[in-house]
């Protein structure tokens, strides 16, 4: 084990008095042990500080040197944040003058005549002990990057605040960058890095006019305990206002959770209660503050029973799998053509579970791979019954997470897949979400590729809902676009959404891609987008998620028209 | 001559110089850059002028560098100038006494350099 003693940087100490017998008589003492520097005066003093700033240990000063006293220097270091951490001790003969330079900041005194050898020495390590302790501690106690405290110094100042300042009521609050893992990867790390700065200023700002702390805990999380006066939606505002500010070009959307001031509870719980508001929202953008309450305690438990619950619902067989089916809106009258897997939690105690109240849940944990997997199995398994039966090849797609592209096993369990039920790989699509290209763009390219050259169709799914780029278009290698359907919603009553759909569909045909609509519920979206081009529809006009057995109408249907 | 032997007939503190530079080598060395320092003369110049700002900074020096050396003689002269003309403080001596003084200093300083010239010497 190396002791933190032997990982010492080389201590530098600044000599200055204008007396050169005074300067040789401490270097004679000093040498041996520190790398020396001499100053005559002041304002030499000063120029050899500035350069060495970062190496300065300690700085020895005489106080009556002419050009600049050593007074000057220790009013001018008081206001200079960089030198103001350069310890200084005072040489002098003065005894007057020690209570005015202790003033402006010197720490310790060596009078002359000189003490004794050894205790100048010791002086001298001591203060540089203390002063490297300091800085040791003050570089642990804030977050380098926003300057806030950090996790451990924040936690135990709030629960000092807790413990002596109860009349202070304070809140926490916890504030959070949407999708930040995206904005880094598609801005780049050093504007994340700007991004957390900016944040942690204006939070500085804020508690600058209010009783509080804060910290940066996680790379994007920052925890605020304060007064506030309840209107927790200003606070939020006001933040997101200045963030706007700083960039025009890149969204930057924040959420915040609240869990208010409550008598006796510790600050440790309220900020797990503030972050599990704040997790609650997450992809929220409509709403983006959550105050914990008892509905989002209920929520909250219900997620932990969820998570503990998953593991029995794949060994009980508690998911369902739902069907719901894509046209093919070139012809007419539509053809179907293709269906999306759905996922149901039919759970024994609290009934049918929505993939809403479940799938962003587990996606936040990676446990959204043993859901994948479950629907895969049982799709694989449908496909090869429905085709079987009648002889009707009807090609279904599954989700692809990001949790499954990080798998290692993803490819041999799919193509374990298609083997074990005689399928071919055209039978079953694979999509996957634009969020993941954020992640790891690199890593998602190399898996789609692969993929794609076994023989899978990709799909892209929920394209606009998030920070798509044209960029990550242009390198995809996919083979359908699945447009959002916030697009489709409004088609028929504003102008510019049916716009952006003319858009991408023009797009998607120059880049030789089909595209499917998502969540089209009325004859009128299907028109607009027949005539705008698109290829595929999927939404409640022609059908709701249905499980196998109803979907089979469909294909029993199918079978009908196709054999005339 | 030994440096023990020196300070004795300077009038200096051999044992409080040690205790501050612990080897005689080092003692030797400094003593020696005496005889090219300009600190007495700077406060001897400063007494021409009687300017009583020039006087306590130069005295305020060299009571230090004296003292730093164990010349106990001369730093407690150079004391008794920086006291009398220390900003704030009450005049107690008059211009003839102090000028007695600096003539006590400017002695004492011939004394001091001509025993280390000596000592250099043997």
């Amino acid at each position: 084990m190396i002791n933190s003693k032997q990982i010492q940087c080389p201590q530098m100490i600044l000599v200055v008095d204008d007396q050169e017998l005074n300067r040789d008589l401490l270097g004679d003492i000093l040498e041996e042990k520190y790398e020396l520097l001499y100053a005559e005066n002041g304002k030499e003093a000063l120029e050899q500080m500035r350069e060495h700033a970062d190496k300065l240990s300690l700085v020895l000063l005489d106080l009556m040197m002419p050009v600049m006293s050593g007074m000057k220097v220790l009013e001018t270091v008081r206001e200079d944040e960089e030198l103001r951490r350069i310890p200084i001790i005072v040489l002098t003969a003065d005894r007057n003058a020690e209570l005015k330079a202790l003033q402006l900041g010197a720490l310790d005194f060596i009078t002359k005549p000189f003490d004794v050898r050894e205790v100048i020495l010791a002086r001298v390590d001591r203060m540089i002990e203390l002063s490297e302790g300091r800085q040791l501690i003050s570089a642990a106690e804030h977050d380098q990057l926003t300057m806030l405290y950090t996790r451990n110094f924040f936690r135990e100042y709030a629960n000092r605040l807790h413990q002596y300042h109860p009349e202070m009521q304070l809140d926490a609050i916890v504030l959070n960058i949407e999708q930040f893992h995206s904005i880094n990867a598609l801005n780049g790390r050093e504007f994340g890095d700007e991004v957390l700065r900016f944040i942690g200023k204006e939070i500085r700002s804020f508690l600058e006019e209010t009783q509080g702390i804060a910290c940066r805990t996680d790379a994007d999380q920052f925890n605020i305990y304060c007064v506030s006066d309840g209107n927790y939606q200003a606070i939020l505002d006001r933040f997101q206002t200045k963030v706007n500010m700083f960039s025009y070009t890149v969204s930057v959307r924040l959420r915040m959770g609240v869990r208010p001031w409550r008598k006796n509870v510790e600050p440790l719980l309220l900020f797990d209660q503030a972050r599990a508001a704040c997790n609650m929202i997450r992809g929220d953008y409509q709403n983006p503050l959550m105050i914990y309450d008892e509905d989002v305690q209920m929520r909250e438990m219900l997620n932990r029973r969820l998570l503990n619950d998953l593991q029995m619902a794949v060994d009980k067989k508690q998911f369902h799998v739902y069907y719901q089916p894509k046209y093919d809106v070139r012809v007419s009258p539509p053809r179907l053509c293709s269906a999306e897997a759905l996922v149901r939690w039919q759970h024994p105690n609290l009934g049918l579970i929505s993939p809403g109240d479940f799938i962003p849940l587990f996606e936040g944990n990676g446990m959204i791979s043993l859901v994948d997997s479950y629907v895969w199995d049982e799709a694989a398994g449908q496909i090869a019954r429905w085709k079987e039966k009648y002889n009707f090849s009807l090609p279904i797609s599954v989700n692809l997470s990001r949790a499954d592209i990080f798998s290692l096993e993803l490819e041999e369990k799919l193509i374990g897949l298609i083997k074990s039920n005689g399928l071919s790989f055209r039978d079953l699509k694979l999509e996957v979400t634009e969020s993941a290209y954020t992640d790891n763009a690199h890593r998602l390219l190399e898996v789609v590729a692969r993929l794609r050259e076994l023989g899978f169709e990709i799909e892209m799914d929920d394209f606009g809902a998030g920070y798509s780029t044209l960029n990550m278009l242009s390198e995809m290698p996919i083979d359908v676009l699945k447009m959002d359907m916030k697009f489709v919603r409004n088609i028929e009553k504003s102008e510019t959404d049916f716009r952006l759909v003319e858009l991408i569909l023009d797009i998607a045909k120059y880049l030789n891609l089909s595209v499917v609509a998502e969540g089209v519920e009325t004859a009128g979206q299907l028109e607009l987008l027949q005539n705008a081009g698109c290829d595929l529809v999927q939404g409640y006009y022609f059908s709701c998620p249905l499980p196998a057995e109803e979907f089979e109408k469909l294909i029993q249907h199918e079978v009908k028209i196709k054999r005339g | 001559m030994t440096l023990r032997e020196l300070y004795t007939q300077i009038d200096g503190d051999y044992d409080q110089a040690i205790r501050v530079l612990r080897m005689e080598k080092l003692m030797d060395k400094h003593i020696r850059k005496l005889t090219k320092n300009s600190v007495v003369d700077k406060l001897l110049e400063a007494a021409e002028g009687m300017d009583p700002v020039q006087l306590f900074e130069t005295a305020h020096a060299m009571k230090g560098v004296c003292g730093n050396l164990g010349l106990v003689r001369l730093s407690g002269m150079a004391s008794d100038i920086a006291e009398e003309f220390r900003p704030g403080n009450q005049r107690k001596m008059t211009d003839e006494e102090v000028s007695r003084k600096i003539a006590e200093i400017r002695a004492q300083q011939k004394k001091t350099l001509d025993g280390i010239r000596r000592y250099e010497e043997a």
